[in-house]
């Protein structure tokens, strides 16, 4: 990797290459900031499989320890575990999860925890990173030096709250086969057991917690060809892809084919609003517009946001606020959400992203409607088909890109949430922005048809690829 | 501020002020880079402070792509016994001796079990100021390993050095201070397999140290009073990680650190060991009266442990210790080993045909050692002891040594003046039969010192 820079900081937290960007010291000094930063107390921290974890896990011992914190270490976990756990926990006061998602193995990262179990808000981030940059941690002595204590128990709890908030019954008498693929990530801990105590017949593959990946840790249709022909050999009912960290779900239908990421929040959302009715939906600015067809079923009104769960989450808590004047009872009941990438929100557990909570929606739906996968599917949606794109944009360019597409698409309404969003009256429509993670513009189109969304993404492509050469 | 230690005995300072965790995961980055890829063991001593320092330091080894086993909290000889027998490429010992628990540190070990020799100690510091470390990419990377009977195994190999039989059938009553040290879980027990009858004092590992956990005579009034209220036949004090012994007799006499190393000494040169006897420039001429009784030589070294070992190897020593307590018994192993000593001094114990404190005054020399210290600045310290060196010899001089400083020998007296490896300071350390003269020596040095800072 030499003379690539690698490292990146930002609202997503820490992210680098193990042997290159991703050091001992980096992480030890920033456990020190994070520790500094809440001003001690007892942080939670867990991890997916990714063989560089343990390194990771022991740089971070090390800082929070140093700063008079208490350790709870959970191990292995889904990141959606770690953040119930720190929000159901009042002593944890924050937590990090040491995980670099969907990006291939030479990454880790560090993505910091409140404690109400939601990420760092942007400005919370920022504090921390001054925290960081200063470099003047709150070093404790001898005496003050506190415990690590190990949390075996996190994905019990986890399971237990899943299954006391969905129709545990409905699916067993549904007799549904399940193939999961865990992606050797930190779903192989849970998810078999999950779909097991739901009542489904399981098969189980790539569920070894051993961080090696089969193949690449983005729930993507073409990463999902294994799934694909086990759901086949095994005439399943559905199939059930997971990300590395557990937060991502995606499905193959019972056909054997990836029905596609974007379906999976379409889906759940579905369930939840036939069952608590016109409360708001949430999702980013690049979901599938299949969220609206949903909430025009059931009378929701919907919003979007700026990419990232934790925009997601800002902006549903802020629906939920508005809601509740209204009169409802629990809040927690009051908004649903998530992010096309097949991330599922729903707090009624809680506000993070997890594929259980997908898993459990997704098969009461399935268990309920009684017909398979790809007829729900036919039934509950139009025709649509996205197309996510990728184009080098270095940072210096992506000033020029916006003008540049802004003049492209002149005569349009344009929806700057975050990027450049243009939407055409028959629901077509074509979103522009820099990705957080890579130095990359992301382009996403929808339409009735892929050749159409193709076109729409193409045009974009080609305008930002003018600029940058 | 308390400052950072670099030395020849590793890297020292105080949790929370110097010692911090990104100096820690370096220098643990810097010893993976320098023993390359490959097992390295770690243990610690009690300190509570050892977890942090643990994680940081096990998050830089395997940073550098070696694989770490944890032996957990042990002494540090059964530290160095176990790289020594095993495959380890070297390992790091988390403890910082006889400092105060604000203190910790670490203690660099290499393939053989021996502490790194200054030259190799430089080698390493090199790597850690130029920064660049080897980096284990995520596949290179191993998970950590723990090996927990590391301790027994070492128990079992200073059992192994002595006719237990022997120690047994004398049944001796003994009482013992771990100073809720590394030893406090292993040293009662290797005591009762050795089937002494033990009273234990300070054996709880995660309680704090109840006195500076340096044997030495300030420290060990508990166990005197211990070893006079049970009417023991000796006592036994370890520090906190099991390198140096003190002793105190069975009339409540507490024993100069310089007479472990004597009985040390007696015991093995009797046994027949062959070799020499090897310890430092300020340690009792005792040793020598010993050696000439056996027949053998003494050669001394500079002050600090790595010194002693690198001669006991360079001299295939029968012996070598320091007047520390810190004795190193070859046949087992070129480490400071704490329990080693006690149990040897039982053995010579159990062989013998009158109480120890008889024995002792029919047997070993004593003499008056006094020691004073003034400071000095670093830079001005050479040239000081450049001037003292150059002059003329006082006419009771037989011979003088200036491996360390200047030490000038008499007949049954000596001065050493050197500087402190650790400290802005200059010591002057005399011994001699009378204390009278021995302090008369150090004064008329110390004035000297004094007149030239």
């Amino acid at each position: 990797m030499a003379g690539v820079r690698t490292l990146k900081t930002g609202i997503s937290g820490v992210r680098g290459v193990v042997g290159d960007s991703l050091t001992p010291h980096l992480l030890v000094s920033f456990a020190e900031a994070f520790g500094t930063y809440l001003g001690g107390g007892t942080i939670a921290i867990g991890r997916d499989t990714r063989p560089s974890g343990e390194m990771v896990r022991s740089a971070l011992v090390g800082g929070l320890l140093a700063t008079g914190c208490n350790v709870v270490d959970l191990g292995i976990v889904p990141v959606p575990t770690l953040q119930i756990a720190c929000a159901r926990n009042r002593e944890i006061g924050g937590g990090i999860a040491i995980t670099a998602s969907h990006n291939p193995q030479e990454w880790n990262a560090l993505k910091f925890i409140r404690f109400d179990g939601i990420f760092l808000y942007p400005h919370q981030v920022e504090e921390l990173l001054n925290v960081y940059h200063q470099g003047e941690f709150s070093l404790c002595g001898n005496s003050q030096v506190a415990d690590v204590v190990i949390d075996q128990h996190a994905v019990d709890r986890h399971i237990e709250e899943l299954l006391a908030n969905v129709d545990v019954s409905a699916i067993a008498e549904a007799d549904l086969r399940v193939v999961v693929d865990c992606c050797n990530g930190a779903g192989s801990v849970v998810s078999k057991r999950l779909l097991t105590e739901l009542g489904c017949r399981v098969v189980a593959i790539n569920d070894t917690p051993d961080g090696i990946f089969p193949h690449m840790p983005e729930p993507v249709p073409e990463h999902l060809q294994q799934l694909e022909a086990a759901v086949r050999q095994h005439n399943a009912d559905i199939g059930m892809a997971q990300d590395a960290d557990a937060d991502r779900l995606a499905l193959v239908n019972e056909c054997g084919k990836a029905v596609g990421e974007e379906y999976t929040l379409a889906l759940a959302a579905e369930v939840v609003a036939a069952r608590r009715g016109p409360i708001p939906l949430v999702a980013n600015i690049v979901t599938s517009r299949m969220l609206e067809e949903v909430a025009a079923r059931y009378d929701c009104p919907v919003h979007r946001s700026p990419v990232g769960e934790v925009n997601v989450v800002m902006a549903m808590q802020q629906a939920a606020q508005q809601f509740k004047r209204t009169g409802q009872t629990s809040e927690d009941d009051h908004v649903f959400g998530g992010e096309g990438n097949g991330g599922v929100i729903d707090p009624r557990i809680h506000y993070c992203r997890d594929s259980l909570r997908a898993m459990c929606l997704i098969l009461e739906g399935l268990a309920r409607h009684g017909q398979p996968l790809s007829h729900w599917i036919a039934q509950a949606f139009g025709a649509s088909a996205i197309t996510k794109q990728r184009v080098e944009c270095p940072a210096a360019r992506l000033q020029p890109v916006m003008l540049a597409l802004r003049e492209e698409y002149a005569d349009q309404q344009l929806d700057l949430t975050d990027g450049i969003l243009v939407r055409w009256p028959d629901r077509s429509w074509v979103q522009a922005r820099p990705s957080n993670t890579e130095p990359i513009m992301r382009v996403t189109a929808e339409a009735d048809d892929r050749q159409h969304a193709e076109a729409l993404a193409e045009r974009a492509v080609k305008v930002i690829r003018g600029v940058v050469g | 501020m308390r400052a950072l230690k670099l030395s020849i005995a590793g890297v020292r300072g105080v949790v929370g002020e110097t010692l911090t965790p990104e100096l820690l995961v370096d220098f643990a980055q810097a010893f993976g880079t320098y023993v390359g890829a490959g097992p390295v063991l770690v243990s610690r001593d009690t300190r509570n402070s050892g977890k942090m320092v643990m994680a940081c330091v096990v998050s830089g080894l395997m940073g550098s792509g070696c694989q770490v086993v944890d032996i957990g909290i042990c002494p540090t000889p059964a530290l160095q016994l176990a790289i020594k027998e095993g495959p380890a490429v070297g390992g790091i010992a988390i403890t910082a001796g006889h400092n105060d628990a604000t203190w910790n540190a670490l203690k660099f070990v290499r393939e053989d079990g021996i502490f790194l020799n200054p030259r190799q100690n430089e080698e390493l510091l090199d790597i850690y100021h130029q920064g660049e470390y080897l980096k284990a990419q995520w596949d290179e990377l191993a998970p950590m390993a723990s090996d927990p009977d590391a301790a027994d195994r070492h128990l079992q190999a200073i059992a192994g050095q002595v006719q237990v039989s022997k120690i047994r059938a004398a049944a001796v009553n003994v009482a013992v201070d771990c100073v809720n040290g590394a030893c406090s879980q292993y040293s009662p027990k290797l005591l009762r397999e050795l089937g002494c009858a033990v009273v234990i004092i300070s054996d709880e590992p995660h309680r704090p140290f109840p006195h500076p956990p340096e044997p030495s005579r300030a420290n060990l009034g508990q166990l005197r009073a211990v070893v006079r209220a049970v009417d023991a036949d000796i006592g036994f004090a370890h520090d906190a990680d099991g390198d140096r012994l003190g002793l105190v007799g069975s009339d409540g006499q507490i024993y100069s650190e310089q007479m472990t190393l004597c009985l040390c000494e007696e015991m093995i040169l009797r046994r027949g060991d062959p070799g020499p006897v090897v310890t430092n420039l300020s340690t009792t001429q005792t040793v020598d009266d010993i050696a000439a009784r056996h027949g053998r030589q003494v050669h001394r070294t500079g002050i600090g442990q790595a010194y002693i070992t690198e001669s006991a190897l360079n001299y295939r020593a029968a012996i070598a210790g320091e007047g520390s307590g810190g004795i190193v018994f070859p046949r087992l192993n070129y480490a400071h080993d704490s329990m080693a000593a006690m149990v040897h001094i039982l053995e010579l114990l159990a062989g013998l045909d009158r109480p120890l404190a008889q024995f002792i005054e029919e047997n070993i020399p004593r003499y008056a050692m006094s020691g004073q210290q003034v400071a000095c600045p670093t830079e001005q310290a050479f040239s000081v002891l450049e001037t003292i060196r150059t002059q003329q010899l006082p006419s009771w001089a037989l011979d003088r040594d200036l491996q360390d400083g200047i030490k000038i020998m008499g007949d049954g007296q000596w001065v050493h003046v050197r500087v402190s490896q650790t400290e802005p300071l200059i010591r002057v350390i005399a011994e001699a039969r009378d204390e009278a003269v021995a302090q008369e020596l150090v004064r008329d040095y110390l004035g000297q010192v004094r007149q030239l800072v």
